[in-house]
Formats: C-alpha cells, sequence, structure tokens
C-alpha cells in the first residue's frame, strides 16, 4: 500500500469517526431536559418563549432532518450563539482554543522528551534500586488526581517556595501567553506529570521486549556493543508502539487541560468550556465538546502518520 | 583434482581436508552449562568436548533439548544471563568462557560469526538491510561508510541476492526468507570469519532455497578456509555438508567421527536409532519400478466414490490488484480408504488447500464434496452431520491443544459436539479405549496439556480427530514440529489405525520423504496450482513435470556418498540453464 | 510408553515437574515487590474504611460548628472540617463510598467493554469496523468533558453515578478484549472445533472466553483504578454526593479552598488515600498481568 492509499484510508476513518461524534453531539442536544430550547434560551425561558423558539428554529421537524440541518450549520462554522457570552461560539473557540493547543503541545513535548529516554534507560537497568524508584514515582504521579497535583505544586513552589507564580498568563491574545514564561511552568508541569509516568512505563516495557528479540542475539553476534545496539536498533522499535498510544493519549491530554486550565486561571477552551458548565451554558458544552473531539481524532490522525513515518511496515499492511 | 569443465561448480567435497591441520578454530573442553529456571536448575550441556579446524565443518547432530544450540551460542559467548558456563570454550586462542566483554566484542563478527535458524526475526525490521550489513563492517574496521556501502553490495553479490545496488536499500519484511537469510550469511562473513556457527540455518526454509543456502555455505567456507560448526537436526543436510559429525543427546557427546563412518557404519545406539527413523527418499535409483506403499488399504465402505473433493476450486485474497490467487483450478479427490499426500513449498497453496477442504475457508469459485455432498449447499445440520466424519490434527502441538482444559476433555469434545446423548461413563470409556489406540496410558486423561511433550501432544490431538471414527483425517503437517523419532512413532501410529479403522487421509506435508513412504497418491501443487499429481510411487521417483524432479533434486539424503552425487547431478542440472526460482 | 520413542525422551516438554498451576501463579505474583505492597494497601484500605469506624467513633452527620476547623488534636487526630465532622471518621466514610463506586463502576465498565469487544472481534468485517469506530469515537470525547456537561444537567445519584462513569470508562477495555477475541479465534484448537461441526456457540463459551478470563482480569483490576480516580474528580467537577455524605474527592474539592489559609489536614489526607489506593491496584494489575503474561497497555 503507497503513503497515499494509506492516508486516504486513515482520513476516511477519521471522517467516519468525526460524523459519529457529531450524531452523539446531536442526541445529547436532543436529550436535555426541555429539549434543545432550554438549552439555547436557558433555564428562565417560558413555556411560549420555548414555543415560538421551537417553531422558529425548525425543531417540530423530524429529527433526521433536523440532524441534516444541524450538520449543515457546522459545515458552515455555525456552531450558535452561547448566551452568557452573547457571542458567537466559534468567534469564542478561535480565540481560545490556540491557546489550548499551546498548553497541551509544549505540554507532551516536554513530558515526551523526558519519559522516552527515561522508559529506555529503566529497561536497560531493569530491577535495579534506580528502576524501583523510578516506576514507584510513577506510579504515583499517575494514580494521583490532577488537580491534586497541580495544588500540591502550587502549595510548595509557589507559596513555600515562591518561585513561580500560581496564575498563568492572562491576555486575550496567543503573543501574550508567551509574555510571562515563568507564569507556564506549574501549568505545563502538571500536565507533563502524569504524561511522563504513563509514557515512560510504555517505553520502559517496549524496550523490554525488544531486547529480548532476535534482532538484538544478530546484532551482538557481529560484534555490537550494548549501547549501540540500544540506540541504533532497540530504539526505534521500541518507540514504534509507544507513538501507537499517543493517538489516544490527547483526549486525555484535553481532559487534563480543562482542570489545570480551571485551576490556574488560564484562558483556553478548558476554562471556557468549565465556565459554561457552571453556568449552564449549553450551546458553548456541546460546540466545544465537538471541537475538542475533532481536535483529538485530528491528533490521533497525526500520531498515526507519524508511526507509518518511523515504522514502514505500517504503510505495506504488516505490522 | 579432476579437470572440470569451467561451467559446473567445484567438486568440493574434499578440499582443504590437507591444510585443515595446525590448532583448532573452535576448542571445546568439558563444557558445561546449567540454565537457572523457575522449576530449578537445569543442566543443558554436561561435561561436552569437540574441537573444529580450520576448513573443516563439523555437525554437531541432535534432537530437541539435545543441548546443540547452547552448545552454539556458548561459543559466542552469547548465552543469556541466567546460564552458569563451565569450562573452556577457545575460539582461535581466546577462552570464551573467561573473557571479558570488549575481548568478546572484538572476537564476533570477525573471529567468529554466527548464522541463526529464523531468518524472518533475526534482521531489525526498521534499519535497511544494507545498513546492518554495513554496521558488522564497521564494528571492526575503520573504513568510510563510502567504502562500507561498496563492501556491502559486493558481499550482497557474493550471497547471491540479484540487483544487489537496489536490495542494498530494501527493509527485511521487503525480502522473502531466503533472501533474509543471505543477508544474515552476508553480516556473518563480512570480515572474513574464521570461524562461522550455523544454528540450524536451513530449517526454516523450503527445501530448494535450503539446498541452495546450504550451497553457499559450503562454497563460502570452502574458498576461504572457515571453520565451520553446523548444528542441525537434519541428517540429510549433515550428509551434504559436514566433514565430521558429533551425536549429541542429553548434553553429551555420544558418537564423533568422519561423516561417512557415522552415518553409514553408526556404532551408538542412539546413533542408530535416530538414523534409522530418518525417513529417506526414493529414488529412481532404489527403485526400479515401485508403486508406493507394500499394500493398499482396504477400504471399510464398498462403494469407491469419493470422501472428498475439491472441483475446481479458486480462492482469492483481497481485491483488486493486490489480490492474491491461493487457489487457482484445483482439482483433486481423495477416494475412501487412501490416502493422499497433498505437497508443495510455502506459498503453495496446500494449507489453504486443506482449510477449503475442512470449510474453514470458503472457495471464491468451484465445489467442495464431502461424502458426495456438497458442502456449501447444505444446510447447517446436514453440514455438522458431515463434518462428524472428519478428524483434523494441525501442525503446531502447543496450539493445537486448549491449554485450560483435561487431556480427556479435549478427546471428549467431539462427543459433546456430535453425541450429546451419550453418558459420561461411556464418554469416559471410549475416551480411554482412543487413548490406548494412540499407544498412550489411559491416565493421562486428567492430565494439562502443559505436562506433556509435543509427540504426545500430537497424539492427543490425533485421539481426538479418532474419537468419533471418522471417515477421514485431515493432517496438516502433523509430524513437522516433532523430533524424527517421535515423528516416526507417530506416524506409526496414524499408519496403524488406518489399517484398523479404514478411514482415508488427507496429508499435507513439505517433506517429500515422509509423503512418498505414508501416502498412496501425491498431489504436488505450486503457487497455487497443480503441477501434477498421481501415484507415489510414480509421481515422486519418476515425475513428469520440472518443477517437481527439481523438488526431489534439492531434498537431501542422509547418505553422504549418495548425496555427493546427488548434489553433482543438481548443479550439473541447474548449470545446464534450466531457471532456479531465482531468489 | 514403548521402546522405538526412547530416543524422544528427549524432547522437551514444558513444567514437567514443576509446581501447580496455581502455585506458579502466586511465586510469580509475590516476585513483583510493588504488587505485593500494592494488595497489602487494598486490604488496609478495606479494613480500614469498613471496620475502622466500629473502633473509632465519629459523628459524621450531625454538623458541630463550635469544634470546626480545629487542626489536628487528641480528641481530632486529623482535625475537623468547616462544619465540625472529625476529618479521620470522614476518611473512613468517605473511603467507603469511593471504594464501593470505583469497584462498581469499574467492573461495570469492564463488563461492557468485555461484551463489545468480544463480540466485535468474534464476528469480524464490517459489523467489526463500524463497532469499532464508535469506540474511536467514544474516546475521541474525554471523559471529563461529557461528565461535566452531565454535571450541568442534573446531579445524579450514586447508583446513576456508578452508571455513568461505567459508561464513559468502557472503550479501552473494548480495544484490549477485541484484540484478545481476535487472535483466540483464529487459534488451532478453535479451527479444529469449527471444522468438526462444532458451534460458534461451543467455541466462545468453551474456548474463546476462558482463555480470556488473564486479559479480562488484569482489564478489571485497572479499569477499577481508573474508575476510583474517575470518583476522585467527579465531585470536584460538582457531580460528587450531596453532604453530609463524601467521598474522598469530595473531601479534597471541599478543603481546596482552605489550603490556602493552610489548613492541610483537609486534603492532605484524603488526597493521599486517592493516591495510595489507585497506586495500588495499579501495581496489582502489574503484577497481574506478570503472572498472566498479558500483552497491551
Amino acid at each position: 500500500m503507497t503513503t497515499s492509499l494509506y492516508l486516504l484510508r486513515r482520513l476516511l476513518q477519521a471522517v467516519a469517526v468525526i460524523f459519529i461524534v457529531t450524531v452523539v453531539v446531536f442526541g445529547l442536544l436532543h436529550s436535555l431536559p426541555g429539549g434543545p430550547a432550554r438549552g439555547i434560551l436557558g433555564a428562565q425561558a417560558t413555556a411560549q418563549q420555548i414555543e415560538q423558539f421551537n417553531s422558529e428554529q425548525g425543531l417540530t421537524k423530524p429529527l433526521y432532518v433536523q440532524y441534516f440541518l444541524y450538520l449543515g450549520h457546522l459545515l458552515h462554522g455555525d456552531l450558535g450563539i452561547s448566551y452568557t457570552y452573547n457571542e458567537s461560539i466559534t468567534q469564542l473557540i478561535v480565540e481560545r482554543l490556540p491557546k489550548t493547543l499551546v498548553l497541551t503541545i509544549l505540554q507532551a513535548v516536554i513530558a515526551l522528551v523526558i519519559a522516552i529516554p527515561l522508559g529506555m534507560w529503566q529497561a536497560a537497568k531493569r530491577n535495579h534500586p534506580v528502576d524501583y524508584i523510578a516506576t514507584t514515582v510513577s506510579f504515583v504521579a499517575y494514580s494521583a488526581p490532577v488537580f491534586f497535583l497541580g495544588l500540591v505544586l502550587i502549595i510548595v513552589f509557589s507559596q513555600t517556595i515562591p518561585l513561580f507564580p500560581s496564575q498563568a498568563p492572562n491576555g486575550a491574545t496567543l503573543a501574550s501567553v508567551f509574555a510571562n514564561p515563568a507564569a507556564l511552568v506549574l501549568p505545563i508541569a502538571t500536565g507533563a506529570a502524569s504524561m511522563i509516568a504513563v509514557f515512560s512505563r510504555y517505553m520502559r516495557s517496549s524496550t523490554l521486549e525488544n531486547l529480548s528479540e532476535d534482532y538484538v542475539r544478530t546484532a551482538r553476534a557481529g560484534g555490537g556493543s550494548g549501547g549501540q545496539i540500544l540506540r541504533r536498533h532497540v530504539f526505534r522499535n521500541s518507540l514504534t508502539p509507544v507513538v501507537a498510544m499517543l493517538g489516544y493519549y490527547v483526549p486525555v491530554l484535553f481532559g487534563g487541560a480543562l482542570v489545570i486550565e480551571q485551576l490556574f486561571n488560564y484562558p483556553g477552551m478548558g476554562l471556557l468550556f468549565w465556565n459554561a458548565a457552571q453556568s449552564s451554558d449549553f450551546p458553548v458544552l456541546l460546540g466545544c465538546v465537538l471541537v475538542i473531539s475533532v481536535a483529538t481524532v485530528v491528533g490521533t490522525l497525526i500520531a498515526d502518520i507519524l508511526q507509518s513515518v518511523i515504522d514502514p511496515r505500517v504503510k505495506a499492511g504488516r505490522t | 583434482m579432476t579437470a572440470i569443465p569451467p561451467v559446473m561448480a567445484q567438486d568440493t567435497t574434499a578440499p582443504l581436508r590437507d591444510e585443515a591441520s595446525g590448532a583448532p578454530i573452535l576448542d571445546v573442553d568439558d563444557l558445561v552449562v546449567t540454565f537457572s529456571t523457575e522449576s530449578g536448575p537445569v543442566e543443558a550441556v554436561r561435561g561436552l568436548s569437540l574441537e573444529v579446524r580450520p576448513g573443516e565443518t563439523l555437525a554437531l547432530v541432535g534432537e530437541s533439548g539435545s543441548g546443540k544450540s547452547t552448545v552454539a551460542l556458548a561459543a559466542m559467548g552469547l548465552l543469556s544471563g541466567n546460564a552458569l558456563v563451565q569450562g573452556r570454550v577457545c575460539v582461535g586462542g581466546t577462552n570464551v568462557v573467561t573473557a571479558s566483554d570488549p575481548v568478546l566484542r572484538h572476537l564476533r563478527g570477525s573471529t567468529a560469526s554466527m548464522v541463526f535458524q529464523e531468518p524472518g526475526t533475526a534482521l531489525d525490521p526498521l534499519t535497511r538491510v544494507g545498513a546492518q550489513i554495513a554496521e558488522v563492517i564497521r564494528n571492526h574496521r575503520d573504513v568510510s561508510s563510502a567504502v562500507a556501502r561498496t563492501e556491502t553490495i559486493d558481499l550482497l553479490r557474493r550471497v547471491g541476492i540479484p540487483d544487489p545496488e537496489s536490495r542494498v536499500r530494501a527493509f527485511p519484511f521487503q525480502l522473502s526468507g531466503g533472501q533474509c537469510q543471505r543477508v544474515v550469511i552476508a553480516m556473518a562473513i563480512a570480515n572474513e570469519p574464521r570461524l562461522l556457527i550455523a544454528d540450524e540455518p536451513t530449517t526454516a526454509l523450503d527445501v530448494t532455497v535450503q539446498a541452495e543456502i546450504l550451497e553457499l555455505l559450503r562454497r563460502l567456507a570452502v574458498d576461504s578456509g572457515t571453520g565451520v560448526l553446523l548444528v542441525t537436526h537434519n541428517m540429510g543436510v549433515v550428509a551434504d555438508f559436514a566433514d565430521r559429525v558429533a551425536v549429541m543427546y542429553r548434553g553429551e557427546i555420544v558418537e564423533t567421527g568422519s561423516v561417512e563412518d557415522v552415518l553409514l557404519a553408526p556404532r551408538h545406539e542412539y546413533t542408530k536409532r535416530l538414523l534409522a527413523a530418518v525417513p529417506r527418499l526414493k529414488t529412481a535409483a532404489d527403485y526400479p519400478a515401485v508403486t508406493g506403499r507394500a499394500q493398499d488399504v482396504v477400504p471399510r465402505d464398498t462403494d469407491t466414490d469419493s470422501v472428498i473433493a475439491l472441483n475446481d476450486v479458486a480462492v482469492r485474497f483481497g481485491r483488486g490488484p493486490s489480490a492474491v490467487n491461493a487457489l487457482d483450478t484445483v482439482s483433486f479427490a481423495v477416494r475412501a480408504g487412501e490416502t493422499v499426500g497433498l505437497v508443495g513449498e510455502s506459498g503453495s497453496g496446500k494449507s489453504t488447500a486443506a482449510r477449503v477442504a475442512l470449510g474453514l475457508i470458503a472457495p471464491t469459485s468451484g465445489t467442495v464434496s464431502l461424502f458426495g455432498q456438497n458442502l456449501r449447499k447444505s444446510g447447517v445440520r446436514a453440514r455438522r452431520r458431515l463434518q462428524a466424519g472428519i478428524g483434523v490434527v494441525l501442525q503446531d502441538p502447543v496450539a493445537s491443544l486448549d491449554a485450560r482444559m483435561s487431556v480427556g476433555e479435549i478427546i471428549a469434545e467431539p462427543l459433546r459436539v456430535h453425541r450429546r446423548s451419550m453418558s459420561r461413563h461411556d464418554r469416559e470409556r471410549l475416551v480411554g479405549e482412543t487413548l490406548e489406540a494412540v499407544r498412550l496410558p489411559a491416565a493421562i486423561a486428567g492430565r494439562a496439556p502443559r505436562e506433556l511433550s509435543g509427540g504426545q501432544r500430537q497424539r492427543v490431538s490425533l485421539a481426538r480427530a479418532l474419537v468419533l471414527r471418522p471417515r477421514l483425517l485431515v493432517a496438516d503437517e502433523p509430524t513437522s514440529a516433532l523430533d524424527v523419532s517421535v515423528q516416526k512413532a507417530v506416524l506409526e501410529v496414524i499408519g496403524e489405525l488406518q489399517s484398523e479403522l479404514g478411514f482415508a487421509c488427507l496429508f499435507v506435508s513439505h517433506d517429500l520423504a515422509v509423503v512418498q513412504d505414508f501416502c498412496t497418491r501425491v498431489v504436488v501443487l505450486r503457487s497455487g496450482r497443480i503441477e501434477e499429481k498421481g501415484l507415489t510411487g510414480e509421481t515422486l521417483v519418476r515425475p513428469t513435470t520440472d518443477y517437481t524432479r527439481r523438488l526431489l533434486a534439492a531434498v537431501p539424503v542422509p547418505d553422504p556418498i549418495v548425496q555427493r552425487r546427488r548434489r553433482e547431478d543438481r548443479l550439473a542440472a541447474l548449470a545446464a540453464g534450466e531457471t532456479t526460482a531465482g531468489e | 510408553m514403548s521402546a522405538v520413542i526412547q530416543p524422544g525422551k528427549a524432547e522437551f516438554s514444558a513444567q514437567v515437574a514443576g509446581p501447580t498451576g496455581s502455585r506458579l501463579a502466586i511465586a510469580r505474583f509475590s516476585r513483583n515487590r510493588l504488587a505485593v505492597v500494592g494488595l497489602a494497601v487494598v486490604v488496609f484500605f478495606v479494613l480500614f474504611c469498613f471496620l475502622g469506624p466500629l473502633v473509632y467513633h465519629t459523628d459524621q452527620l450531625h454538623t458541630a460548628l463550635s469544634e470546626a476547623n480545629q487542626g489536628p488534636s487528641g480528641s481530632h487526630l486529623l482535625g475537623t472540617d468547616a462544619v465540625g465532622h472529625d476529618e479521620l471518621g470522614r476518611l473512613m466514610y468517605g473511603g467507603k463510598v469511593s471504594l464501593i463506586v470505583g469497584l462498581a463502576a469499574g467492573l461495570l465498565a469492564t463488563v461492557i467493554g468485555t461484551v463489545w469487544g468480544a463480540v466485535a472481534g468474534y464476528v469480524g468485517g464490517w459489523v467489526d469496523a463500524v463497532m469499532m469506530r464508535v469506540v474511536d469515537a467514544g474516546i475521541a470525547i474525554p471523559a471529563l468533558f461529557i461528565l461535566l456537561v452531565i454535571s450541568a444537567i442534573s446531579t445524579p445519584d450514586t447508583f446513576a453515578l456508578v452508571i455513568i462513569l461505567g459508561f464513559v470508562s468502557w472503550l479501552v477495555p473494548s480495544r484490549l478484549i477485541r484484540a484478545e477475541t481476535l487472535s483466540l479465534k483464529n487459534r488451532d484448537y478453535v479451527l479444529t472445533l469449527r471444522a468438526i461441526g462444532g458451534s460458534h456457540t461451543r467455541a466462545i463459551t468453551r474456548h474463546v472466553l476462558p482463555n480470556s478470563v488473564s486479559t479480562i482480569v488484569v482489564a478489571a483490576t485497572f479499569q477499577v483504578a481508573d474508575a476510583i480516580l474517575l470518583v476522585a474528580y467527579v465531585s470536584y467537577l460538582g457531580l460528587g454526593v450531596q453532604p453530609p455524605a463524601t467521598d474522598w474527592g469530595g473531601m479534597l474539592s471541599a478543603g481546596l479552598t482552605a489550603v490556602y489559609s493552610g489548613r492541610w489536614w483537609l486534603i492532605l489526607p484524603s488526597g493521599l488515600a486517592v493516591i495510595l489506593v489507585v497506586c495500588a491496584f495499579n501495581a496489582i494489575g502489574d503484577g497481574l498481568r506478570d503472572v498472566f503474561d498479558v500483552r497491551g497497555r
């Protein structure tokens, strides 16, 4: 299978998934108590207002017609209006999504840069005391609720030892995010911590599996040293399954962003979502769910493409 | 040396033996290897001594568990961490047992190299083959990458890979098993080693590819005067390649000697038994007019209709341009009471044909009739009743039995499917009888599969297949994963039971010698098509097609003198212009 | 065995004279020290939460504002919260809810995931493709987002919470079980059964399911760990149980604001409890995976 055929197939799968997501979101919208009218007009709407809204918006039409109308709106980039902010939701998201992306991408990059070498090193030093310590720390970081972790970091590094501010930069534009880099440290560290824990474990077990593979024995028989074999052969082979897991970790990253942005008051999509939940602003809530899901699907696609770059067997359909 | 026409390959059987004087390149003295496992220490090698001189090939023969691979790995210092090694193993003067890591690294790949059994997994799947060969070169010699690349291409040419300039950039998954093995050999000879250790180098390969790889190894060894330690269980390979033989049993050497002495006049009981169990391919030279098995089995049924028949069956996997025709217009039948062998190399479609016969794969076109009924046209219940007349034995002794069931439950399963009303007492009785028939103690019914050996497992599989007294036994490589002596026992059991119970047998195998012995008729498959078919005594002794002839010529015979002649004939035929399966 | 097969005695047979299956399993598990510690931790917390209140009596129903916001002392080993409840008692009380809801939700997620994954894996074809796209879609929506949306709609009771958490978490085990089922349905012993006329039902109930047990058990352990962690988030997101009932997550969110004023006893014990228990289940899952030699995750 050539590259383009493989990409096409993955793209089609991604589109199918996005379709299903729109159905889910649509379903949620219509399963709200009081229907979407209440969702959009708010809890205070009177029965009359709801009736008027329903007939205006065509909510009396059959469900599948409404679904296609909904899809039509989506394709035009219309996610509706937020009644708390009184702005187009699309506009709100366009403002805030990039900031969330900056946060999550930075978290992911830093986490991977630390986790991958750490995992490999742990595998090489298996059952050494240091391996146990690193494993234990990983377990703890992985088992702690993100907000608890963030809180502990704030207490230690912001209050007890005032090193970093506990509030993230709050400007409106994307550039303002970088105005005070120190303010980004704690949010990123909180998000990266559990990702480092998870991916170092993956890398460790993947490396361990690869160390007992035949090709390692062949390389040793050719006179290669342990370090050389690790770097040149084991590393890339161990990386493949880990990259595959990246795709599935993207929603976890976004979920974490929700909590982190709330904790550190970072003006991204997570905070938007949080505030909308507090005020039951359903259009915003569902619009965000849709966008985040699409972002996740795109992220998974990117991870898959990355995998096919590292591993040429993926395109040929044999792994 | 006699005068030889330039086109023909050199006679290489009496090479540099005169130069094979001087210090042995491999000198093993009282080697003891103990593994510490979950269930306690296991002594794999007990006080073994052998030597390999420069220019000679020593074959280390034994069955599974004899410890021969352990010896090979010990010679390179490649045993796993839980192995305790005692004794002396000197490679070119250096004692591998006590050598430090840097010394070992210096030795591996330059003084001594190794070729392994599974070519498919021996190479790093994510690195191009050229780079892997170049790495071995640059591990030991300080050359630029350009020089290494030129040498790599040269090596690929030497090991017989066509179009080396472009193959250099190939990934292992793009090469066949035989080609991967050639790459591994190229890595092994890259630095002109004085000792080459080959651990079952051709076991995972087709017989024609095996012949080519062996020829390659012999030529390389002779050209460079390398000493070769050849580890194998295949006596034919030994007869083809080795100068001297050492027979291993349970961690010790029981007999050593020249290849003629050991193979033609064995002295030790074990060697004699081992050689007696090796299926021997009969050639036209042996039998002027043989007709397969001595007596045809008298079929129980009076009608001679076929038990199973494939008519014009085609099987296609996938769609569009990348579709694969696993079978193409295949027609053959098995009559009541007879044994039909399905032979072919890997990719020939023989396993696919067996699965079509079993109803596991639906043919894309063509019909399959079981006991006279078209399988696909029958309803579910009718199908099931028909399938009660089939017994199945597959290749892998481990995967054939569900590890979570006891032996008794496994054998009783067909009874539960087709004789639900049978009482428990009757079931157990029948299971016991069947176990006895396959020469297993009835008490084994309470054991779990993991407590059994490979041969025992296959006999349990056989018992399961026969418990309903079927009319047809479909056996897909039933003994290929077993040691040769166990194989003989299992095949004997099948043969006896066939005489007793009168079932027909569809026997899939790649081992032509076994098929010759066991089957009355044979079907030769090649790339999904029938190459030829007929009585075993004719088709496999005097074949009509070139392909079958080549296939037979490539099978090594465990008689060194005969094998030498066969090799010469084969090389002559190749040189005379017939095309090889150019790998 | 007859003399004919004597040379074959050398053939290697796995674990012929070894210990029985379960003894070997226990030995293998014990070798993983973290797993053993994890087991001990879980046992400790179960005893702590369910038997503790019998030993250490506290009143978790009535408020006692006069005792509010006190630090650890002789009468209140871990201090009191904003309405005067004893924190240590609350830890036991909340632990019961966290553990029960977590266990139930984790098991529910495993059951749903197993059924979905097994069907997809066994049936294969387009059914499998569609079912797995649904799973992909479900994974694409972060669980926390869904939970927050639900919190905006209503506050569910404990039973509904278990159902919601179960339905949010079944996706990951479904993929694992599907992979296991795919591999099992092509095993030789299943093929043999089908060839001689065995039904699909028999293949699934007698062969595929029993052999998937190890994967399911390992998946279940990790699911319980994830569920207990998710329960801790739930109160933070506004879905939690109503006071005076509480769970560890509730204790954490209630105490969050107090932290800045230095009242560490309000969040540290509950936070540590969550971490320890989740960690413990993860370690046990890891150990079980070693025992069963299960791949994946």
